[in-house]
């Protein structure tokens, strides 16, 4: 590995610093710690050591620091990012360019003010990043990003020309004919956004350059930011609100009092009556739903401020955040399949954002989906996503209403179930009335409605699209050369209706909060019938991709690039 | 459409009745220790289970059909739900054959497919004859590699 990279390089010196201090701390408490327990244990230990044994713990660990910071070495070879590293146990690993997925940089405030930066590289396999270099400088974490970028191209360029059996074409023939595809590509959009009001001047301006600069696609205007800060809600504000709690002490309890006081609370907690106490809960209860949106508008501002996406080559880059900037590359070629998400507030404005999910572990989610637009227009957004998968205007369909006809079953039994819970508590505690709690039956047909309303599909050309959801509305695009098992799913009520739920599994690895793309509720002929097309359609895709590699033809090379 | 191996409908009840013991075992334990209960409870428990157990294997084996059709490896299983997988050859990453304590001792092993997807990331035939296994694992493998795509991950 040495004789093939004579550039092996170093982290950032600054690193070696932080890491020096932190083993040096380390080796320093470790005597502490342990002559304490041990001295405890047996008298054969005498406390008095430790003031001896500190010393040696801090230089063992400074000298740990160091040795770790010098024998830290990566470096970019033809084909491979290498990395070693340890101090006793060593390990050297190479991940192969075609293979990586996201690089991405990032940046708290401090290492802002002291120009260094995170690297972390992260490929499909694993749940954890697969190289990190903790600090780096500025120029060479955009270096790293330039040169990955570039080499992944050269590797890939190579790649297909040995797979088409050109040997006659040159690198640089290749090189050139990826750009003038990238000018198609932006050409042939051109029509569409010039019929875009929406769409800002730099943005039709913009001119296909080489792959070191990236063409800028979309950046998120302040109003933008205000509106997606505003209209959206982030769960790390609640878990900032509950960390809040585990330090809530008497001035919190105090100030949440005064509050509750002027509209009926109690005095003090201790002498309270059972009103007194209510009001206080639901004062508090308010306060606490107002300081967790607050949270949230806040973290999400400071996250997404600044956000830009460009295009740099076969890659998309993104740029956000304001105390802690995050930069980073996706390549067009592992994207498994987009999906446009919107809630209510902000189907009411119009406004909607753009997800791209790829296969593997993802640094915004942990899921392997990243923001390519946090918010803007609808007709914006839904322009983006066609442009970026060749998919044509959709004309959405909805499952029968045999399945509106379900969810009012559902939801009824949902409601009973509440009903009967709150008969089961005046059983046991004093509260009268229980069936008052029968109001719920009241948000049944709606929310029924809400669910059915908001389902839809769409059986494109090169895509699959599929809505549901009303809280948290998403429309994903599936291209059917992504597709990895396709299954028909019917449960025994939904077989007593004769429905079934398509779903389509792609490589992109949403796991936990987002579900597998589905469509719920088909009857079960139009499932079938998709479930062909769908199998079809992968198949033809194949074909036209196989077909389109071997004749190096420039244009449909894109577009299957873009699926 | 091919069926499976009928002995599977042993592993599924012998399966059932494992868990049907473990359920029993503990009800006996809280008998013993938390709160006593008549004798009838555990072991009505334990018939039920032990009953819905061979029902459902019975079912579930009238269920099970799998087919290699011309692109996809097809399948349909379920008893509450009923589930048919198309898993086209191209996605197929890696192919195994399986078997475990019991399945060896009925002389029968299964057949696992893998594909880089989130959800039915791993498609499981089992209830197969060893020679059947390592038959549809070779053709399943020779299917993969003629049909090779770039999987974009």
């Amino acid at each position: 590995m040495a004789s093939e990279s004579p550039e092996m390089n170093r982290l950032h010196p600054f690193s070696a610093v932080t890491t020096t201090l932190n083993r040096g701390i380390v080796g320093l408490s470790v005597p502490f710690f342990l002559i304490g327990v041990l001295s405890s244990v047996t008298d054969a230990v005498d406390p008095v050591w430790s003031i001896y044994l500190a010393p040696i713990g801090l230089v063992a660990g400074v000298a740990y620091g160091l040795t770790y910071y010098y024998r830290f070495e990566y470096a970019l070879t033809q084909d491979t990012f290498d990395l070693s590293s340890g101090v006793f146990s060593r390990r050297s690993r190479e991940i192969p360019f075609r293979r990586i997925q996201n690089v991405d940089v990032r940046q708290g405030l401090v290492q802002q003010l002291l120009g260094v930066a995170v690297v972390t590289i992260e490929t499909a396999g694993g749940g954890d990043t697969e190289a990190q270099l903790n600090f780096v400088s500025e120029d060479e974490a955009n270096r790293l990003q330039r040169e990955i970028r570039r080499l992944t191209a050269a590797a890939n360029g190579e790649r297909s020309a040995t797979e088409a059996e050109t040997a006659s074409s040159d690198e640089d023939e290749d090189e050139e004919a990826t750009s003038n595809e990238t000018a198609d590509l932006e050409t042939a959009a051109t029509p569409e956004r010039h019929s875009d009001p929406g769409v800002s001047e730099d943005e039709r301006h913009e001119q296909p350059v080489d792959h070191g600069e990236p063409t800028r696609l979309f950046e998120l205007s302040s109003r933008e930011l205000g509106l997606y800060s505003f209209t959206s809600f982030s769960f790390a504000a609640v878990g900032g609100v509950l960390f809040l709690l585990l330090f809530a002490n008497d001035a919190i309890f105090g100030l949440l009092i005064s509050m509750a006081e002027p509209l009926g609370g109690p005095a003090n907690l201790d002498s309270a009556s059972p009103l007194e106490y209510g009001v206080f809960g639901i004062i508090s209860l308010v306060n606490g739903l107002a300081l967790t949106y607050l949270f949230s508008v806040v973290y999400t501002f400071l996250g997404y401020y600044g956000f830009q996406v460009g295009r740099a080559g076969e890659d998309l880059v993104y740029e956000r955040g304001l105390l802690q900037r995050y930069s980073g590359s996706i390549p067009l070629e592992k994207v498994q399949s987009l999906t446009v998400s919107d809630n209510p507030l902000q189907r009411q404005i119009g406004y909607a954002g753009l997800w791209i999910e790829t296969a593997g572990y993802g640094p915004d989610s942990g899921g392997g989906s990243q923001s390519a637009i946090p918010l803007a227009r609808k007709r914006r957004v839904y322009g983006f996503a066609e442009r970026l998968s060749g998919l044509e205007r959709p004309s959405f369909r909805r499952p029968t209403t045999v399945a509106r006809r379900r969810y009012l079953g559902r939801y009824s039994i949902i409601a009973g179930v509440v009903v009967a819970g709150a008969f089961g508590l005046s059983l046991v505690t004093a509260v009268e009335n229980w069936w008052l709690a029968a109001v719920v039956f009241l948000a049944v047909p709606p929310a029924a409605h809400l669910r059915w309303v908001n389902l839809g599909y769409y059986v494109g050309e090169d895509n699959l699209v599929i809505r549901s959801g009303f809280w948290k509305r998403r429309t994903t695009v599936v291209p059917y050369y992504r597709l990895q098992t396709v299954s028909t799913r019917r449960s025994i009520f939904q077989r007593r209706l004769g429905l079934a739920s398509l779903v389509v599994d792609t490589a992109s690895s949403r796991t936990f909060f987002w579900a597998t793309p589905t469509i719920y509720d088909l009857e079960y002929e139009v499932a079938r019938e998709i479930n062909e097309t769908t199998r079809q359609r992968l198949q033809s895709a194949l074909r036209e991709r196989a077909r389109s590699s071997d004749s190096e033809d420039g244009d449909a090379g894109v577009s299957v690039a873009f699926t | 459409m091919e069926v499976l191996h009928p002995r599977i409908r042993l592993l599924w009840i012998a399966q059932a009745a494992l868990a049907a013991v473990v359920v029993g075992v503990v009800l006996a334990a809280v008998d013993a220790w938390i709160v006593s209960f008549p004798t009838v409870v555990p072991i009505g428990v334990v018939a039920i289970g032990a009953i819905l157990g061979i029902v459902y294997a019975v079912v579930l084996y009238k269920q099970w059909r799998f087919e290699l059709q011309d692109d996809a490896l097809y399948l349909e299983r379920g008893v509450i739900t009923f589930v048919e997988t198309a898993v086209p050859f191209v996605r197929v990453q890696h192919v195994d054959t399986q078997f475990g304590p019991i399945e060896r001792a009925l002389g029968l092993s299964s057949v696992v497919v893998y594909t880089a997807g989130s959800r039915n990331a791993d498609v499981r035939v089992p209830g197969l004859t060893p020679d059947r296994a390592r038959k549809l694992q070779n053709t399943l493998r020779e299917l993969a590699v003629d049909s090779e795509a770039d999987d974009g991950v």
